[in-house]
């Protein structure tokens, strides 16, 4: 089963992706800020990573960067409330920018397109 | 600083290990290298943007830095005014988008997006810190903006026969990039001219544009080289094309033995690099010194110079020296005789000495009766000497950092 992690502040939303993307059929890792997504890397690498930007402490972009370190090819997601951040030259590290909705619709299809996209580099690498 | 200069930043790429410099670059890095008397080499591409008006300098530093920064700190950090937005800063691989020294030209670029977000400008001026010439950059920035380009590479026109040394770039008509090949041979590159056009490495990006490529590269396994890999893959998707630099003078300064070839032509009668320049002066950090002084010996015999770079500080006490380049505070005693060399500064050249075609590192003293470049068999045995038989006597290390 293909894992999905989740890095948000906000408890209702790590709930409510937990949901949708477990009925997915994804395993999902939480993490409620940078470090502790930091932690849990050390244990568990996930295929993808959904990031909110704003969080207390070390926030999305610093992660992103982190996420980088331990695996330049891992995709990630930004997944933000706020579309003022896609003119910063960081975010442009992340494979995807999704603005934060009610409607999940193009997050889920966004996870898909990019670990479809993964499995396929790695079948052509092998 | 004015109009159309203001947006643009400059990324000097100044990591270079410079091996096959060795042993000049023992204890610097390459653009640190001391050239012509009293400049290093970084001082052409630093002196090119002050003069083009380019204000808004990254250095971008790793191996042996110590004596890099502490020239431009003396030297070039008092040229820019921060209060009106200029500055020139040394960037070491920070870790601070990934932890990894730099691992190539494009990756030292991804590692500071950091600092490109800071500045946000419009266009980024690639250079690099290891060639000595004199290029006004804005030429080459307005054909950049008129083409409505993506990027611009710089390009030199050099002999067919020497195509094997640099990265050739094709152009079409409207100086378009049709084609890009890396250290071709003449079978592998055919043309109707008597001439190709070699990568400069000076390249004008488009800011989005550059940092998408590099993130694209970062997430590759390539050398990540702006030359190797980025260029040949924006070529066909993107608008690329290859500005030709007028001037013949450029040089990449790779071996002991092109660094030996470019310090004689500057002490020819008219080199091909003028250093008397008054539209294009080139700047360095100046020490407080007396100025050169010439005089007899204890014996009355005088000292004389011909054909040769002297700097302040020099003391030549009845030697003779020919087609050599002195740089600060050498001084040369009787019966000496120095011809072909290139003596850094504070060595101290003892009586009797005769020395030829070779390079003396900083603050080495040479006793009395040193012979050097007289007999090929002797000073293999007892220096370095590069292929083309080029003696070089590396830096001191009894008389401490104060030579670096």
């Amino acid at each position: 089963m293909e894992k999905v992690m989740v890095v948000d502040d906000d408890e209702g939303i790590r709930c409510l992706y937990e949901q949708v993307l477990t009925d997915e059929g994804y395993k999902v890792i939480l993490a409620s800020d940078g470090l502790e997504a930091v932690e849990i890397f050390k244990n568990i690498k996930p295929d993808i990573v959904v990031l909110d930007i704003r969080m207390p402490g070390m926030d999305g972009i610093e992660l992103l960067g982190k996420v980088l370190d331990m695996d330049r090819k891992l995709p990630v997601i930004i997944n933000s409330a706020y579309s003022m951040y896609k003119n910063n030259f960081l975010t442009w590290m992340a494979d995807a920018y999704v603005i934060k909705s009610s409607d999940l619709t193009e997050l889920k299809l966004k996870i898909r397109e990019l670990l479809e996209a993964k499995k396929k580099k790695n079948t052509e690498s092998n | 600083m004015s109009g159309e200069q203001e947006n643009i930043l400059v990324m000097i790429l100044a990591g270079g290990k410079g091996e096959r410099l060795y042993p000049l670059t023992r204890d610097r890095a390459k653009p640190a290298v001391p050239f012509g008397g009293i400049y290093r080499i970084i001082d052409f591409t630093l002196s090119n943007c002050v003069n083009a008006g380019l204000r808004k300098i990254y250095l971008l530093t790793q191996y042996k830095s110590l004596s890099l920064v502490r020239h431009i700190r003396l030297g070039w950090s008092t040229m820019f005014k921060p209060q009106i937005g200029e500055f020139i800063e040394t960037l070491p691989a920070q870790q601070r988008v990934t932890i990894d020294w730099y691992k190539g030209t494009a990756d030292a670029v991804f590692q500071n997006i950091y600092s490109i977000q800071q500045e946000r400008p419009e266009l980024i001026l690639i250079l690099s810190g290891d060639h000595i010439y004199k290029m006004d950059y804005r030429k080459m920035i307005r054909f950049h903006t008129e083409k409505n380009a993506d990027v611009t590479v710089g390009t030199v026109k050099v002999p067919l026969r020497d195509m094997s040394r640099y990265g050739i770039i094709e152009l079409d008509k409207g100086k378009r990039i049709v084609g890009f090949k890396e250290k071709p041979s003449q079978k592998e590159y055919t043309t109707k001219e008597d001439f190709a056009l070699a990568s400069m490495g000076v390249y004008v990006f488009n800011t989005d544009v550059i940092v998408k490529e590099v993130i694209e590269d970062a997430k590759k396994e390539t050398s990540h080289d702006f030359g190797r890999d980025i260029i040949p893959r924006i070529i066909s998707k993107k608008r690329a094309f290859g500005h030709v630099f007028a001037q013949e003078y450029w040089r990449d300064i790779g071996t002991i033995d092109a660094y030996w070839d470019a310090s004689m032509d500057l002490v020819s009668r008219t080199p091909e690099l003028n250093l008397h320049d008054s539209e294009w002066p080139i700047f360095t950090f100046r020490p407080q010194l007396p100025p050169a002084k010439i005089v007899l010996d204890g014996n009355s015999r005088n000292g004389k110079i011909v054909d040769s770079i002297v700097s302040l500080g020099c003391i030549i006490k009845g030697g003779y020296v020919e087609n050599s380049i002195l740089s600060y505070n050498v001084l040369i005693r009787s019966n000496a005789h120095v011809e072909e060399s290139i003596l850094m500064s504070n060595v101290d050249v003892e009586r009797g000495c005769k020395i030829r075609r070779a390079i003396i590192d900083k603050g080495v003293m040479l006793e009395d009766g040193t012979v050097i470049g007289y007999d090929k068999r002797q000073d293999r045995k007892n220096y370095f000497v590069s292929e083309n038989g080029i003696v070089v006597i590396p830096k001191t290390r009894e008389r401490g950092e104060k030579y670096a």
